[in-house]
């Protein structure tokens, strides 16, 4: 910190830093790529079933597409997550002190610093699960969108190993692409 | 000799009537089986196939027969067995849409007078065939109206739009 004379950071500032930052704790990372993984699974049962890709022979087509598409997808969580996390910590942030002041106005003990880190620490909570799930829902729903417009209509009339690998690739591409635009 | 020539021909004459009357079809009898291509999902045309046995009065056996049906005329194949024909009619959908096809069927001899008539421009629905089979084209099935992955496509965009304008409020 200012003149090195504070090397430790302060309670309040880790929870600021931690508002802030791009990582994610690694149970949410774990959602991540679980989620990733299942939504990337999907194409292979499209491919199998619908555009009658042999399972065991296109095997190698389907780890490695799916491994990358679930990189690619995880990639899309995150970063969606923090573009979102800030905003919706702006908007439930006067609900969120109200709530919590209310829980914590009878606790006479506490002090009016302690109570204010409470509320950041309640915000960056409920902000950082708001951030998670809408995030995974949003990149979801235009997974399956690219995916289903690349497989069905763009690449239709190629043979299904090309079509696969493309409409994933795409799909996964596309998706990390928009994620990184900061607003849209 | 003039006589002889004389007594040979009206010996012909006499005779030939009954010679062509011999080769015609009196009072047939058909039993028929018919097929029309019922779904255009998997096929490019429209096929109409009619399968009959001819049984005539005078026995008579493999003649030649030719149909006419909707302005167009075809021989009919005659199939291994004896007096078993078949006749097949292949084109675009749009061009043999549903409905009844009445198939006349003509000997050698009518045949000869539709082409007559055709070639002078006559109508050919006076001449009286040998024997009408009726076909009957319920029409194809093209497939659903809707495409299913048209459907698939239309619910993921209708998702995404939500998740999308949700987005939307949530960055304002």
């Amino acid at each position: 910190m200012a003149g090195g004379k504070q090397n430790k950071l302060s309670r309040e500032e880790e929870l600021l830093l931690q508002d802030f930052s791009r990582n994610v704790s690694t149970k949410s990372s774990a959602l991540f790529y679980g989620n990733a993984f299942i939504v990337s699974a999907i194409p292979m049962w499209l491919f199998w079933r619908i555009h009658q890709m042999d399972l065991y022979q296109s095997a190698v087509f389907f780890v490695i597409g799916t491994l990358i598409s679930t990189y690619l997808v995880a990639f899309a969580y995150k970063n969606v997550k923090f573009i979102l996390k800030h905003k919706i910590a702006l908007k439930r942030e006067d609900a969120v002190a109200r709530d919590m002041m209310k829980k914590l106005a009878d606790d006479k003990r506490m002090t009016k610093k302690e109570k204010d880190e409470r509320v950041l620490w309640k915000k960056n909570e409920v902000a950082d699960y708001e951030a998670t799930t809408f995030s995974i829902f949003y990149n979801n729903a235009l997974y399956l969108v690219l995916l289903i417009v690349a497989s069905f209509f763009i690449l239709k009339n190629f043979n299904p190993v090309f079509n696969y690998s493309l409409s994933v690739g795409s799909a996964a591409g596309l998706l990390a692409l928009f994620s990184t635009s900061s607003r849209a | 000799m003039a006589s002889i020539y004389t007594i040979l021909v009206a010996l012909f004459v006499v005779i030939l009537p009954v010679s062509i009357s011999g080769d015609t079809c009196l009072a047939p009898q058909v039993t028929s089986q018919s097929y029309s291509t019922p779904e255009a999902v998997v096929s490019f045309d429209t096929v109409l196939i009619v399968e009959f046995s001819l049984t005539c009065k005078n026995n008579l056996k493999n003649i030649n027969l030719y149909a006419d049906v909707a302005g167009r005329t075809l021989p009919a194949t005659k199939t291994s067995e004896p007096n078993k024909y078949q006749i097949s009619i292949t084109d675009e959908p749009k061009k043999l849409p549903s409905g009844a096809y009445e198939i006349r069927f003509f000997d050698e001899e009518g045949f000869a007078l539709l082409r007559k008539a055709q070639r002078s421009g006559e109508s050919t629905g006076s001449l009286k065939p040998l024997f009408t089979i009726t076909l009957n084209h319920p029409g194809i099935w093209s497939g659903p109206l809707i495409q299913s992955e048209f459907v698939a496509a239309m619910t993921a965009i209708i998702v995404w739009w939500m998740a999308y304008t949700q987005r939307g409020k949530l960055l304002a």
